[in-house]
């Protein structure tokens, strides 16, 4: 009895919640594979038999729409920037909230993950303002150190980076919370120890806290890379993409084609090409990891 | 001991001025939030914009209980929450199993777990819509809650923290005779405290705001939830500021609190030191 | 003990979950739309705001008729995805209210019933009723599947006492005028501007041309590189130059740039903007005024927009949704809306009513509506739409060659024609 428990005990933990992403995930994922063959447009959606396979046609166009391989360059423009910001800012905060237990930290644990916590619809009244070209806080601010105004999201190059601090500013609180817990499961003893071999602050913090954090870095990494490959709600409720076309991602450009015009094949292709893109990234990640750490995987 | 004494008191001033520095930066759209939902519509489109509003007034409180039904989707986004907690232990289930067993196609099984995060969302919304019809699930609240009831997030974040247990404790208690579920319940999730307080306040924001399925699966607005609500204010040419504001502060309360409780949990370490 | 009751709460939980998913296809209890439910009731889809003023309007019809009327008010930024999924499961509500540049689309995707058959019984849908600009936006070959429910014509809303400033005692009459008015007015200062050209509103450019003389799309073929759409673009542009209309976008709401100072003080839109500029500009009152569009080279017609009631193909009440359409279609019920909403009536027996017809600020767009034509109804009109505003912020934007640029746009609107 209890061999086979043991047997069959890790599929029993796994069992429910792989159903229920099969059900929704992986099967539409697998829809979504074949319709990216088809032509289906709002009137097949209605009558099927109205939709005809068109083999590589929508992936050879997508590659030929100019608005797509910007988008992708605006994809990377993002990556590139955002995902370290997000992994140094939110590791470093935590370290810094990690430093005391009174009050104050905790309030500013609070503090920092409130931005997580605002509904998107006050994020997009609040930070509209602030980048208001002409009255924002922002510009308001820069003009008594006599710089500026900035037009935040006016200018192709500066809108871009609008929306990256605007989604650093969203992504830290989350992270820093998993920092945050990471933080707790580092043994005390190792820093006894290496007090007693008179270790300084920056030794301690480098040899023993980022090594140890390995983990959650690891995780957040993954995770954040994909969320910015995916980047979505920022530009859709702050720019809708523009000016010129500047800061639209792949997946709003996914969701223009999808849902807007109703091409259900061609944003089908555009999000395959993504989805293709993320598991390439993420894989090169996971051996990376493979090699540093020891039994993972 | 007095010269170190000092020392921290330095850093400690230190990291405190950089924390209010950013923290103030960090928070201000927050604060601006919750004061404009005091504010009348008036003052909120005025320009140069008020911080403190001149007048306060709770009339878009009272508003947002007149004008909508926002008791109802009250209830509803309560028995949303409440399954996506259920989500949260299937979560916690699947983690536990991908980091502390061998078994046969675990590393397929994980990195097709992966796969479903990779996906951008709206590419599976009517293919799930057209499941869900099929076993006529639409207009339910299962059916609103069964999309999201689990994910990868939660489950890649459950085997990332499980896998730093040390596997000498779970030795320990099958040499005890207790059933892997026992060890599950009493051992693993107890000392997955910190991590089970992240994905808590995770989960709940995430049902608090769930918002594209209770709007899609719904026929009725009966099953309509706070987020579904909050966007009906916007209108298609002019939306109303002052009423979004206090749903958007209104919404927000819940979460501080569920964050307040589950916090201190966070910093409670795992206490496996001692074992390592 | 605990841990007992613990476990077996959990298993039954999940148990509970997985069966309830397998054998739910089985039950019949499950309830798919309103559209079934009950003979006597039907399931009104409202795109917008809150439900309320809806269901206000139907309760006189549901105390006359019986007939019980569930609305499910569903937000604008999400309408189409609903409807979406509606057609693809072939289920959801009775009636539809249906943006009217969405028509084309959902005709096509043979979602809407044609409601032909019904007119007999219910002499409000008869299209003689409507604005003839309203009912082209629901005939499709030979066939009705819609009755216009509100118009939204486009007028100019300029503030009087700034553009007599200026020289003008009344609105700008011709193009000529318009372009002169808003130079003249952008001479106030730095940071002073005279038109408001919405750099997000689809409809500018086509509006311009058609007064131009465009066709805009003759026998399937696009006109947007002809000498009448490049010459509207041109006039467009000369706004921009000269510094008339900002060249990026202010970032202000209408209360500061059409309040106070007038920063911008002409613009043209909806008649939404009366009560907007009412309730929350009261300070410029008795300063502002509506006027029909300035005439341009051929007419000066404006775009005409608006919602449609239409019946869901799929829906199985057809017979009482069409009453229901009938009562909203009545002038009473018309009229109702207007004091509701601020949406004008489609019918123009309404117009008639005093309410409208002495109103200096309503009776504007009577008259502007009686000419105004609907966009181009195809259903790749969307996307076309989306292409012309990019195109357009290439040019007054990054200075992109007029012609080449639209030469550019007409060839890709060519393209998205030519698709089935």
């Amino acid at each position: 009895m209890k061999i086979f428990l043991n047997k069959s005990s890790p599929y029993f933990f796994i069992a429910p919640a792989l159903i229920l992403l099969l059900l929704f995930s992986l099967i539409p994922i697998f829809v979504s594979l074949i319709i990216s063959f088809t032509d289906i447009n709002i009137t097949g959606l209605a009558d099927w038999s109205q939709i005809h396979f068109i083999g590589l046609e929508n992936y050879i166009s997508i590659f030929q729409d100019p608005n797509f391989l910007q988008s992708i360059g605006n994809t990377l423009f993002y990556v590139l920037f955002g995902v370290p910001l997000v992994i140094i800012c939110s590791m470093g905060i935590a370290l810094l909230i990690n430093f005391g237990d009174s009050w104050i930290f905790r309030l500013f644990r609070l503090i920092f993950y409130a931005p997580s916590i605002t509904n998107v619809v006050a994020v997009a009244v609040v930070w509209n303002y602030l980048y208001n070209p002409q009255f924002g806080l922002l510009n308001f601010l820069l003009h008594f150190v006599h710089l500026g105004p900035i037009p935040w999201l006016q200018d192709p190059t500066v809108a871009k980076i609008a929306l990256i601090i605007l989604a650093l500013w969203r992504a830290i609180g989350v992270n820093m919370l998993i920092f945050l817990a990471a933080l707790q499961g580092i043994p005390k003893a190792y820093y006894e120890a290496a007090m007693i071999d008179g270790a300084n602050s920056w030794q301690r913090l480098t040899k023993i806290t980022i090594p140890m954090l390995r983990f959650a870095t690891f995780f957040v990494t993954v995770t954040t890379l994909i969320g910015w490959l995916q980047f979505f709600e920022e530009p859709f409720v702050m720019t809708g993409g523009g000016p010129l076309n500047s800061t639209n991602s792949i997946a709003l450009f996914i969701y223009q084609n999808g849902f807007q015009f109703s091409k259900f094949g061609y944003a089908a292709a555009g999000s395959m090409i993504l989805f293709v893109i993320i598991i390439v990234v993420t894989l090169i990640q996971f051996r990376g990891q493979q090699k540093n750490a020891d039994n993972q995987m | 001991m007095n010269e170190a004494f000092k020392h921290t008191r330095l850093a400690k001033a230190i990291v405190i001025t950089i924390l209010i520095l950013g923290g103030f930066l960090m928070v201000l759209p927050f604060v601006w939030m919750i004061l404009s939902s005091v504010k009348t519509d008036m003052e909120i489109l005025q320009i140069p914009p008020t911080l403190w509003p001149k007048s306060i007034t709770l009339q878009n409180f009272i508003n947002l209980f007149t004008q909508m039904d926002f008791l109802v989707y009250l209830k509803n986004t309560i028995i949303i929450v409440l399954f996506s907690f259920l989500g949260l232990f299937f979560n916690a289930m699947a983690g536990y199993g991908f980091a502390k067993y061998k078994f046969r196609g675990k590393n397929g099984l994980f990195y097709l777990v992966l796969a479903t995060m990779m996906i951008p969302g709206q590419v599976t919304m009517i293919p799930v819509y057209l499941m869900l019809n099929m076993v006529h699930l639409t207009n339910t609240l299962l059916g609103i809650a069964l999309p999201g009831l689990v994910g990868a997030f939660g489950i890649f974040l459950f085997r990332q923290f499980m896998s730093t247990i040390s596997d000498e404790i779970i030795e320990a208690a099958r040499l005890d005779g207790c059933s892997e579920f026992y060890i599950f319940m009493k051992i693993i999730l107890p000392v997955s405290r910190p991590v089970l307080a992240v994905q808590g306040i995770l989960t709940f924001i995430a049902g608090w705001n769930s918002f594209i399925w209770p709007l899609i699966i719904a026929n009725d607005q009966k099953y309509y939830t706070l987020s579904v609500g909050l966007a009906l204010l916007k209108g298609q040419h002019a939306s109303n500021y002052a009423l979004q504001m206090a749903g958007s502060s209104f919404m927000v309360i819940p979460i501080v609190i569920v964050f307040l409780v589950l916090q201190k949990y966070i910093l409670q370490g795992f206490n496996v030191s001692g074992m390592k | 003990m605990k841990k007992m009751s613990k476990t077996i709460t959990a298993v039954l939980l999940s148990l509970v979950l997985i069966l309830s998913f397998g054998l739910s296809g089985c039950s019949s209890s499950a309830t798919t739309s309103g559209s079934s439910a009950k003979n006597k009731s039907i399931t009104v889809w409202f795109f917008g705001d809150q439900p309320q003023p809806f269901q206000k309007l139907v309760k006189k019809f549901q105390k006359q008729s019986g007939i019980q009327v569930n609305v499910q008010a569903i937000p604008w930024a999400n309408a189409h995805d609903k409807l979406l999924t509606a057609i693809a499961s072939k289920s959801g509500p009775d009636v539809i209210t249906m943006g009217t540049s969405w028509m084309p689309e959902f005709v096509k995707a043979g979602a809407l019933a044609d409601l032909t058959p019904y007119i007999k019984d219910n002499p409000n849908l008869k299209q003689s009723n409507f604005f003839k600009g309203s009912v082209a936006t629901a005939e499709y070959n030979g066939k009705y599947y819609g009755a216009p429910w509100y118009v939204d014509t486009r007028v100019l809303f300029y503030r009087t006492d700034l553009l007599k400033k200026v020289g003008y005692s009344s609105a700008p009459k011709t193009w000529n005028e318009l372009l002169d008015a808003a130079t003249k007015l952008s001479k106030r200062g730095k940071g002073y501007y005279g038109l408001t050209i919405d750099p997000k509103e689809q409809s500018t450019a086509f509006m311009f041309a058609r007064q131009n003389g465009s066709n805009l799309i003759e026998n399937g073929k696009a006109q947007f590189n002809q000498p009448a759409f490049v010459g509207a673009i041109n006039y467009m542009n000369q706004f921009i130059k000269q510094g008339a209309t900002p060249k990026t976008d202010l970032g202000i709401d209408l209360t500061q740039s059409f309040g106070g100072k007038g920063i911008v003080p002409m613009f043209i839109s909806g008649s939404w903007n009366i009560n907007t500029i009412n309730t929350t500009i009261p300070d410029v009152k008795g300063k502002w005024a509506t006027a029909v569009l300035p005439k341009g080279k051929v007419n000066n017609k404006s775009i005409l927009g608006g919602a449609d009631l239409t019946i869901f193909q799929y829906s199985k009440n057809k017979a009482n949704s069409a009453k229901l359409i009938n009562y909203l279609s009545g002038t009473r019920a018309q009229m109702d809306w207007l004091k509701i909403s601020t949406d004008v009536p489609a019918v123009t027996a309404a117009w008639e009513n005093k309410a409208l017809k002495d109103d200096p600020l309503y009776k504007t767009f009577g008259e502007q509506a009686k000419t105004a034509e609907p966009l181009p109804l195809v259903p790749q009109f969307e996307q076309i739409a989306q292409n012309e505003l990019a195109s357009w912020e290439k040019i007054y934007r990054s200075g992109a060659d007029v012609q080449k640029t639209m030469d550019a746009f007409n060839s890709s609107s060519q393209k998205l024609l030519d698709q089935k």
